[in-house]
């Protein structure tokens, strides 16, 4: 996958699954949305999906510590590359 | 004797009674738990197999005698639980939330439970402990909490399944006036997340028996504690129209209507 079309992915899950209004890639999720350890395990499920691989506990740890839909890309295009 | 020598000597009986059901309450919560439970807790952590589960009856079972000794020591309180509401399991539970009573309610009717505590909680030595080892889930996942929240609601699925149910007062606090406050989202998110029907749960009166802020119980008042099942809401999760939004928005509609009653 490329950068492009993780970040389309990942904001058509922000604005269908999360429901955030006008998701900007440079929010901080959990300031202005509301965005929860719940939702980052719903978030971690929709990756798992979209890069069809399970993700590993340490994997998983990792992503708590991501604020930002930019870094949720850099996130998941790190773990594409490590699939690929 | 006049009628405001009555009152005072009135109010000076029914203050020394709730003295005394209070110390009697509070004996059975430290030394009662003492004498009758701590040697099982002792057996649990050392030998059970599924500690979580051994823990979760033990929590259920102390509760239940202590909700036993309230209603012989406060007979005045009269206690309506629908009967539904024993029967329930593997959903996600949602209620309001009037007194401190209400969670250990909950727990002495569902043998297999869990909840969502402050996570300030969980850093206490002793009763942090407990809460960990029976289970129970932090409210946020900051720092050294954060593996355990990953896990617990990781695994709330199979918990569910397996006829467990979690509770939670979305609310988030106690209500001060019994109007429903705004709702939390992290019920209805692990709802989704574990694609479970929400039971909605209302409790009434709970705060009349034991009044926040104050250290008593008010055991001499007649009184209904009350608990119904006041609906089952089974969304249909795959549906692109669903919302979380719009199922709080429902939840919250069914408590103020069920808050507006009487």
């Amino acid at each position: 996958m490329t950068r492009d079309e993780i970040k389309t992915e990942l904001m058509r899950i922000f604005r269908d699954v999360f429901e955030f209004k006008n998701p900007d890639p440079n929010d901080n999720l959990r300031d202005v949305h509301g965005f929860d350890s719940v939702d980052a395990i719903e978030l971690l499920r929709e990756i798992e999906i979209m890069l069809g691989a399970r993700l590993s506990r340490e994997e998983k740890e990792k992503a708590m510590d991501v604020r930002t839909i930019n870094q949720i890309v850099d996130y998941v295009e790190s773990l594409a590359s490590t699939r690929s | 004797m006049d009628r405001s020598q009555n009152h005072c000597l009135t109010r000076s009986t029914k203050w020394l009674a709730d003295l005394v059901v209070t110390l009697l309450l509070w004996g059975y919560y430290t030394v009662g738990f003492l004498v009758f439970f701590s040697l099982f807790y002792v057996m649990a952590y050392l030998f059970s197999k599924n500690r979580e589960t051994s823990f979760q009856r033990l929590n259920h079972r102390f509760y239940k005698g202590f909700f036993s000794l309230v209603r012989v020591l406060a007979p005045q309180h009269k206690w309506r639980i629908d009967s539904d509401v024993s029967g329930i399991r593997s959903c996600v539970i949602v209620c309001n939330h009037v007194s401190y009573l209400d969670p250990l309610i909950l727990i002495s009717l569902f043998e297999k439970h869990k909840t969502i505590a402050k996570s300030s909680l969980f850093k206490l030595p002793l009763f942090g402990r407990m809460l960990r080892l029976s289970g129970y889930i932090p409210s946020t996942s900051e720092g050294k909490l954060k593996e355990l929240m990953i896990q617990h609601i990781e695994t709330m699925n199979d918990y569910l399944a397996a006829g467990g149910n979690l509770f939670i007062f979305p609310e988030g606090t106690r209500s001060p006036d019994g109007n429903i406050g705004s709702l939390n989202k992290g019920a209805f998110k692990i709802a989704r997340l574990c694609r479970t029907p929400i039971k909605v749960l209302f409790v009434r009166n709970t705060d009349v028996l034991f009044r926040p802020g104050r250290f008593l119980f008010n055991a001499c008042v007649p009184n209904t504690i009350t608990l119904e099942l006041i609906e089952t809401i089974e969304p249909d999760y795959q549906s692109k129209a669903f919302s979380i939004s719009r199922l709080m928005g429902q939840v919250h509609m069914l408590l103020s209507t069920q808050s507006s009653r009487h």
